[in-house]
């Protein structure tokens, strides 16, 4: 995967590039938002990490910038401030998602990831995960031939885990896709609601399927060792 | 007697002890003098009459009147300046001290008693935030101190030995994400406390998110096997920030979850009452002692010091209840029987509702947000 960094403090863009490097993410590093509007423009990244506060053009200008010239390149917003109005602000103007500072390095790589695999993403009607299989039009989720009974709300977490398989789905991305917060109520619903998702989808089946990395967030995987 | 009428009555005084002596010396001069020239004998000179009374008015009389009138009005204003002096001798230590007023009862007092009165709810604040300081550093210094103590024993422990080499970290990084939350939930209350907290105002289904919260509370409950039970939910519509009700509402039903008891009960219910959405939710549970109750709101209390050791919590749920509940208009109360059940009752003014709400109430009634205080 090939990204742009657009950051003016040296130490912040050196933490980011070194976790991308650990996740195999290619990362070109700029320090001037003109010079990134015109890097954007000229080559093809599958995201850019941008901060709003550069010196020359601002991450917001940027962003406008390139929508306004008919490009899509997803971009993730970052921002000292992180309120709920600079967030909205930031995605009207044309970004796809939005972190404050200061933020984990995995979160920041989560996001980064589910924004790179926005574009190839057709939504399918029905998405399939070992033999979990699930029908997005209907809403029913079966394993092999058994049916799982699911909640509305549980249904939408497992459908949003789903469509991310193999990508780390964070505690703050699953609040805002799934139960469409945009900050942190400070409640381990997330985590309960996990649980219980457990309980139906993979407990009473040999493969599991629903995994946690610890400090980071969940991820969906078939895996080859039963628990 | 006040400024103005003191002032007045001296220029009053000033100007008929100046006719006075003017009538006075030109009596003297002009009738008094001549007489007694006539009766000595000495011949009429009338113009020397007149030089002479212009020479005493202008080199006697009109200094010394000017002159006592300026020192008459130095006196009356002389207490404003003493006020600025005191003044500038407030500092932070002395905030609660009261300056004196004097015995007029002027507009001098009047200003003097507006700075006492500044003065203290200055003082107020200040306490008031020299406290959540206090609590606030209390409260980080917990997991500070458990971090700490986990890093000694792994220093301590010889590599290669400890059955978990990584046990640690990862308990490290808990306690950092829970040192990040405590962190970011005061910033949220001091930012709401300067008022610079966004929210918006919006029609908002009350009883929809209230339905939400509910199932989301028996989730929350079911490992202890706690019952919840939505005894009422009567359709109402409310005008605020959405996400912050839902805030709200998890707020109290995580609590609702978090101090019962295993097999207990969590009772909601939504109902219109004198003109507001009033929402109760009631738990069985320890309960919250009286000496705390009054103080259970504010920031870092939690029950009974030594009760909730095991539970996990900062205390700052229901100060940010608080704070959403009062930027909504609302009342939020909490009452308690130890050992029994703790009940918190939210009310919520109701958004009236017009023909064409009641078709979409979520329907944004042009986005107006506004800065709300706690």
């Amino acid at each position: 995967m090939h990204v742009l960094i657009v950051e003016d403090d040296a130490r912040t863009a050196g933490f980011i590039r070194q976790a991308f490097k650990e996740q195999h993410i290619d990362a070109d590093w700029l320090r001037d938002g003109d010079e990134a509007l015109a890097a954007v423009l000229a080559a093809s990244f599958e995201a850019v990490v941008l901060d709003i506060m550069l010196p020359g053009r601002d991450g917001l200008s940027v962003v406008r910038q390139l929508r306004a010239r008919g490009n899509h390149t997803p971009v993730l917003l970052l921002s000292a401030r992180g309120e709920v109005a600079e967030r909205v602000e930031g995605l009207e103007a044309g970004a796809d998602d939005y972190l404050g500072k200061p933020f984990a390095l995995a979160e920041l790589v989560a996001r980064v990831r589910a924004l790179g695999r926005r574009g190839g993403d057709l939504k399918q009607s029905v998405v399939r995960l070992a033999d979990l299989t699930l029908d997005t039009a209907a809403r029913t989720a079966r394993r092999g031939a058994h049916r799982i009974e699911l909640t509305c709300r549980e249904y939408r977490l497992l459908e949003y885990l789903m469509r991310a398989a193999g990508r780390v789905c964070t505690r703050m991305m699953i609040l805002e896709q799934v139960w469409d917060y945009q900050f942190d109520p400070g409640s381990n619903l997330v985590d309960v609601y996990v649980r219980k998702l457990r309980q139906k989808v993979d407990a009473p089946f040999a493969t599991k399927l629903l995994h946690s990395v610890r400090g980071e967030g969940y991820v969906m995987k078939a895996s080859e060792q039963p628990l | 007697m006040t400024l103005r009428r003191r002032l007045g009555l001296q220029y009053a005084v000033v100007v008929a002890v100046s006719l006075l002596l003017l009538a006075g010396l030109a009596h003297h001069e002009f009738i008094v003098e001549p007489r007694m020239r006539q009766r000595a004998g000495l011949a009429e000179s009338s113009g020397s009459h007149w030089r002479e009374y212009a020479e005493l008015v202008f080199h006697a009389l009109i200094p010394a009147v000017l002159g006592s009138g300026w020192w008459l009005m130095g006196r009356t204003v002389a207490p404003i300046t003493t006020l600025a002096r005191q003044f500038e001798g407030v500092h932070l230590g002395n905030l609660r001290t009261p300056l004196p007023r004097t015995a007029q009862t002027d507009e001098v007092d009047r200003l003097t008693d507006a700075f006492n009165g500044l003065t203290a709810r200055l003082d107020a604040s200040f306490q008031q935030i020299r406290e959540f300081l206090l609590q606030a550093s209390h409260e980080l210094k917990t997991p500070l101190t458990v971090m700490r103590a986990q890093l000694e024993t792994a220093l301590r422990d010889a590599p290669g030995t400890a059955t978990d080499p990584c046990g640690w970290m990862r308990g490290q990084l808990d306690e950092l994400e829970r040192l990040a939350r405590i962190v970011d939930t005061l910033t949220l209350l001091s930012k709401a406390d300067a008022g610079l907290v966004k929210l918006e105002q919006r029609l908002v289904p009350f009883d929809v998110l209230v339905r939400e919260s509910s199932e989301e509370a028996a989730l929350l409950a079911e490992p202890s096997g706690v019952q919840v039970d939505l005894a009422a939910c009567a359709r109402l519509t409310v005008r605020g920030d959405r996400d912050r009700l839902r805030q709200l509402l998890l707020n109290l039903v995580d609590n609702a979850a978090k101090y019962n008891l295993p097999g207990g009960h969590i009772t909601l219910a939504l109902r219109p009452v004198s003109g507001m959405a009033e929402l109760s939710i009631a738990n069985t549970g320890p309960g919250i002692s009286p000496e705390v109750l009054p103080r259970v709101m504010d920031r870092f209390v939690r029950g009974v010091d030594g009760q909730n050791r095991g539970i996990e919590g900062a205390g700052l749920g229901l100060a940010i209840c608080r704070w959403i509940v009062q930027a909504h208009g609302g009342t939020i109360r909490v009452t308690s029987e130890p050992g029994v059940s703790t009940t918190v009752t939210v009310r919520l003014p109701l958004a009236p509702v017009t023909q064409s709400d009641a078709g979409s109430p979520d329907e944004p009634n042009g986005v107006a947000s506004m800065y709300l205080t706690a």
